[in-house]
């Protein structure tokens, strides 16, 4: 048992190193923030990028996936809900790593795994939230979030200085307080309209993306899935703030590619380094600078 | 079949075993989050940019009173990851912690102290108008040497 953990699989069914190299660049680009935890993933996570036998080793992936479980509950509650895909996603690894046909295991574990965790997004934004369906949500994050500010900029038509003005409006009083001269909202047609584009994309989006994982693989579904995961991470995290996740399901999406499919898999690949882009360049605050020049 | 990745079944418990742990922590977080007061977006439930009830439109309120003294205190540096942890989620367990830091704070500086109150409050925006209105969700009393009093 112990040996079978240490040892590297055989290839011929294994698991891509393309799954397993980015897998390991996602720990580097977003180091955990507990101070005895993150050197050792930073240490695993080189030398499995230096080393194919460490990479392919089960192990390597179980210490990882314990460590993040550990900084999960150290920090509880306060984890990022990445942070747990993260860890279910390197015990994915290192069980796949550990079955007769790695590869299968992996691709099936990565679709289930993005199926709960899409199935749980939809339930939450449809039945549980109070405010996401009636557009709550988005009309007040484009205004209040100030990573979404550029956007609203660019994509609702307000001005800077609308802008601070709904802030203020925004901002709470104190229970019973009122303002003699009460700052005035200004929601442009435009602005309403992103926020509804937004809403409801991204429950459409989601909720196919999580039929589509859930229901048993067909080869039609399987490319639509692809398209659909990758619709996704190219929309969303050009506004989106958090990088950290599109990483893990354009790896996540890697794992599900078949072994001939080599342009899905520069496609996930070219998704990868492109939310990269879009988490290193303010490319909507260059745009609304532009816009409002 | 080596050509072919996933066709379904593949890998038995070795598959399973991830997205079941996911479901199983997402139910619990589901749970937190209904009986609890937990925040949709922590906990590992994917509540995440789902609701306007985030932890940044949560906050606590910490009181102090000792015989000659009855006052709000702010959140010092040293109360912040507490403070956070209890605004989240606002159980029993968060909210003595935090009121153990205040009282082990008050007393490094001295200063009188027999019960801590600690109020959860959050931001919630009109339908229609958006207009924010700050909502108090928990009062917590927390007495010093007795066990944490029940809420109000």
């Amino acid at each position: 048992m112990w040996t079978r953990l240490l040892r590297p699989i055989d290839d011929g069914h294994g698991v891509p190193d393309s799954v397993l190299t980015l897998t390991a660049i996602v720990l580097l680009l977003r180091p955990l923030d507990v101070w005895w935890v993150a050197p050792i993933i930073i240490a695993a996570a080189c030398l499995s990028l230096l080393s194919r036998a460490v990479r392919h080793a089960p192990i390597t992936w179980m210490l990882i996936a314990l460590l993040i479980a550990t900084r999960i509950v150290v920090v509880w509650p306060l984890s990022d809900n990445h942070i747990y895909l993260l860890a279910y996603w390197c015990l994915a690894i290192g069980l796949a790593l550990t079955s007769a046909t790695p590869a299968a295991t992996l691709s099936r574990g990565s679709r289930l795994l993005l199926g709960g965790a899409f199935a749980m997004a939809i339930l939450w934004k449809a039945v549980l939230s109070p405010d996401y369906v009636d557009g709550r949500f988005f009309r007040v994050t484009l205004l209040t979030d100030e990573r979404f500010a550029d956007a609203s900029l660019v994509f609702g038509g307000l001005s800077r200085e609308q802008m601070k003005q709904n802030r203020e409006f925004l901002k709470p009083l104190p229970e019973g307080a009122a303002l003699l001269t009460p700052p005035s909202f200004v929601e442009p047609p435009r602005l309403r309209a992103f926020a509804i584009v937004a809403t409801w994309g991204g429950l459409i989006l989601e909720g196919l993306i999580a039929v589509a994982c859930l229901i048993p693989p067909r080869a039609r579904l399987d490319l639509a899935r692809h398209a659909l995961l990758l619709t996704f991470c190219f929309t969303t995290y050009a506004l989106a703030p958090v990088a950290g996740f599109g990483w893990l399901l354009a790896t996540m999406g890697v794992a599900q590619c078949r072994p001939g499919q080599s342009v899905l898999r520069g496609a996930y690949v070219a998704v990868f380094i492109l939310i990269l882009m879009y988490s290193e360049i303010p490319w909507t605050g260059i745009l609304a600078d532009w816009a409002v020049r | 079949m080596t050509g072919s990745v996933d066709p379904g079944s593949h890998g038995g418990w070795r598959a399973l075993l991830p997205v079941t742990l996911l479901v199983a922590v997402a139910g619990v977080q589901v749970m937190l989050a209904t009986t609890a007061g937990l925040s949709a977006w922590k906990g590992g439930g994917f509540g995440m940019f789902s609701t306007t009830d985030d932890g940044g439109r949560r906050y606590v309120r910490i009181f102090v009173t000792a015989p000659e003294r009855s006052e709000e205190i702010s959140i010092a540096p040293s109360l912040e990851d507490a403070a956070r942890r209890a605004a989240v989620l606002p159980r029993d367990a968060q909210l003595s912690t935090l009121a153990r830091r205040v009282v082990e704070r008050e007393r490094r500086y001295q200063r009188p102290v027999d019960a801590v109150r600690i109020q959860n409050w959050r931001v919630e925006y009109a339908k229609e108008t958006l207009a924010a209105t700050p909502r108090m969700t928990r009062e917590f009393l927390y007495r010093v040497d007795a066990i944490a009093a029940p809420d109000r």
